[in-house]
């Protein structure tokens, strides 16, 4: 036995470290008919990295004070060695992260990749998506600028339509009776501890529960139906070395318009950096219009889209819920886009087009005739999950082959 | 299915139209002239005296609390001894902030708000307004230091640069358009209530038309008098000319665009590289992916 061997049987010996190795990489199968679709989850993981060494050297020169916060962002920006790389890393890493998890959710969507058996894979990535606003919500008032302030003070505000005890709950969050350093310090102790502790345990759970029911594919069959005398699936491929080095092309693409943004565009014409955050939060001076980041943009539309606050509340919470129901709600016979009747795809191209209207009218301020397009939109959302136990059953649908195809 | 879809169709783009609508009722704001495009060494020119303009008129009220000097004097070329003799005024040293001794309580009092950081205003503000602000400055007896700012209307500051520009005011015919637009202003605002309380409809909205049209036809006219650069008249000549004033300004915005992000001529730069990595390694990468796979196809 060569020394590197002897070393890693000493190390089985005492530790699993190759048996985890070969049970997620080196033979964990995954089907061979991967498409464009299946880069996102490994670029969330690597985005998670990105914001959590990132914000690990931003703390390092942040200073969670209602003084002192805005004055230490701008030292990042200028009088810290690559400071201001860092910090443009961490908020496009923000944007970032809420584009490659929405379209990691449309790829679940159209594959049905939340279908029996990866439900717990689905609820376990819901809880990961509620998580992620909560994170990005919070670091968002940290560089205490006027948006920052006013902002956190609208969705702070949400909780007080709460009957009875709402006036309390907020005050209860703030730990104040307005937004101050003291809401500031406790935003900070959860950004940057409570809540990446809680995210990095759900995403081992989401890693464990697939890796427990095997990756879904576009064709949304089973690969484990057909396997060779090793009990090896027939259409899977070990995952390291074939979706490791087919995953690192996908690493590059990602990266090249993520330093094109951050190196050319860090504040994206206003949508990821907002100009009102350039000026440090004033209690007394509102912005003329507050708007939530894009990411949150089509959940703020469905919560205004209701006349009534409270109701508005519970809407916008419902918008959340109901996606965790989802693998409940899809009754289709197939799982995949490919072999659904037509009428998926319409129900599904129109849910896509509300979501967008919906987050462009987010970013806007309400005029009538914007409120009844939100109205509708949100009616459709709403439609599109409630109807789908009925609409999923609509038509014939398409023969599933046995094995994969291309 | 049809039906509605078009339904939708039509209820965006006017929802997309009244974006426009919007825009117009924040009121339109002139000058709006395009800042002018500077690069390489005339930029860094350009930046050395907008810095020079910001030092000798600007800094004594704001300052750049978030900017060193000597960060500057890197940055934009200019030598430590001649930034210490012709930049600082004060005792500072050349790695310390750019700040003053203003006091914040007493300011607020003497302009009705305190003169605010300008470390970072061309981030929140734009440069294309800081340019046309900048030249913004007219005549305004009802004002208590005498100017008003057509971009930033009853703004508290004294018009600062009145020795290097001399005054101006609005023309005649800007005075006549603009009280066109308040009295149709008044005239649909008076509508709009009489509607709200039950008013005769069709006469009232006919009203509300035309004075939207009297607005639209007046503001197109506006803009074409701000764009052929006769919005103001020079009613006091400055020590220099209107084109040597514009220029002066130009130079301003380049030296805030630069302090609200010095690194960013740097990251561009840098970028470059960068991206030209990535594209390279990506290549790498994907010959290294076809390697692999060939025996999977």
């Amino acid at each position: 036995m060569s020394r590197m061997a002897s070393f890693m049987q000493w190390i089985d010996d005492r530790f699993p470290a190759t048996k985890v190795w070969n049970e997620h990489l080196a033979e964990y199968y995954a089907p061979k008919n991967f498409n464009f679709w299946y880069f996102f989850g490994s670029l969330a993981l690597l985005v998670l990295v990105n914001q959590i060494l990132t914000g690990i050297w931003l703390t390092m020169n942040y200073n969670p004070s209602g003084e002192q916060a805005y004055a230490s962002v701008e030292f990042i920006m200028r009088d810290v060695d690559w400071g201001w790389l860092l910090r443009y890393m961490h908020s496009t890493g923000a944007s970032a992260f809420f584009v490659v998890v929405y379209l990691h959710m449309f790829r679940a969507l159209i594959y049905g990749s939340f279908r029996k058996p990866r439900e717990l894979v689905w609820l376990f990535g819901m809880i990961i998506f509620v998580l992620l606003m909560a994170e990005a919500f919070m670091g968002y008032l940290l560089p205490w600028g006027n948006m920052s302030y006013w902002g956190a003070q609208v969705i702070i505000n949400l909780f007080s339509a709460v009957p009875y005890v709402g006036d309390d709950l907020t005050q209860w969050i703030r730990g104040d009776y307005i937004i101050s350093g003291a809401t500031l310090n406790r935003f900070f102790a959860l950004h940057v501890v409570a809540l990446p502790m809680a995210l990095l345990l759900m995403v081992f759970l989401h890693i464990v529960a697939l890796h427990k029911v095997g990756s879904n594919n576009p064709d949304g069959i089973e690969i484990k139906k057909y396997k060779d005398e090793n009990g090896i699936p027939l259409d899977g491929i070990p995952f390291h070395p074939y979706y490791t080095v087919k995953d690192i092309v996908g690493v590059a693409v990602f990266l090249f318009f993520f330093c094109l943004i951050i190196f050319f565009a860090p504040d994206m014409g206003g949508f990821f950096l907002e100009p009102p955050n350039f000026t440090p939060a004033d209690p007394l001076k509102t912005p003329a219009h507050i708007a939530p980041v894009w990411y949150f943009t089509p959940f703020y539309s469905i919560l205004r889209a209701v006349p009534d606050q409270q109701l508005g509340v519970v809407a916008m919470a419902a918008s959340l819920i109901v996606l965790f129901f989802l693998p409940w709600l899809d009754r289709s016979k197939v799982k995949s886009i490919r072999y659904k009747h037509w009428s998926f795809k319409v129900w599904l191209a129109i849910f896509v087009v509300s979501f967008i209207i919906l987050g462009y009218l987010g970013m806007k301020g309400p005029t009538p005739m914007r409120t009844l397009v939100a109205q509708i939109c949100t009616v459709y959302y709403f439609a599109f999950f409630f109807l789908m136990p009925w609409w999923s059953q609509w038509g014939e649908t398409k023969p599933v082959p046995e094995r994969v195809t291309h | 299915m049809r039906k509605l879809l078009i339904k939708l169709a039509a209820c965006l783009s006017f929802s997309l139209f009244s974006a426009t609508a919007m825009a117009a009722e924040a009121g339109l704001t002139l000058p709006n002239d395009k800042l002018p495009r500077l690069s390489g060494d005339y930029l860094e020119v350009s930046m050395q005296r907008g810095m020079q303009i910001y030092v000798n008129n600007c800094l004594g009220c704001h300052a750049l609390a978030f900017h060193r000097y000597e960060r500057s004097a890197t940055d934009l070329g200019i030598p430590t001894d001649v930034m210490m003799e012709n930049m600082i005024f004060s005792d500072d040293k050349i790695g310390d902030l750019m700040t003053n001794n203003m006091n914040a309580k007493a300011a607020a009092n003497w302009f009705g708000a305190a003169p605010p950081d300008l470390s970072v205003v061309a981030r929140a503000r734009g440069t294309k307004w800081l340019y046309n602000y900048f030249r913004g400055f007219y005549v305004d007896d009802s004002r208590p230091y005498g100017v008003n700012n057509s971009v930033f209307k009853d703004v508290g500051m004294p018009h600062v640069l009145e020795e290097m520009q001399g005054l101006q005011a609005k023309t005649d015919q800007v005075k006549n358009l603009e009280n066109e637009i308040s009295y149709a202003q008044a005239d649909m605002a008076n509508a709009k209530k009489q509607l709200e309380e039950g008013g005769n409809s069709s006469a009232l909205n006919k009203t509300i038309r035309e004075a939207e049209a009297v607005i639209s036809e007046a503001e197109t006219k506006l803009t074409e008098i701000s764009e052929a650069g006769k919005y103001f008249e020079i009613v006091k000549e400055g020590q220099l000319s209107p084109q040597e004033f514009d220029d002066a300004m130009r130079d301003l915005t380049y030296f805030l665009e630069y302090v609200g992000e010095p690194i960013k001529r740097d990251r561009e730069r840098l970028g470059v590289w960068v991206l030209l990595f990535i594209t390279f390694f990506g290549f790498v990468a994907y010959l290294l992916k076809k390697e692999y796979w060939k025996d999977i196809h």
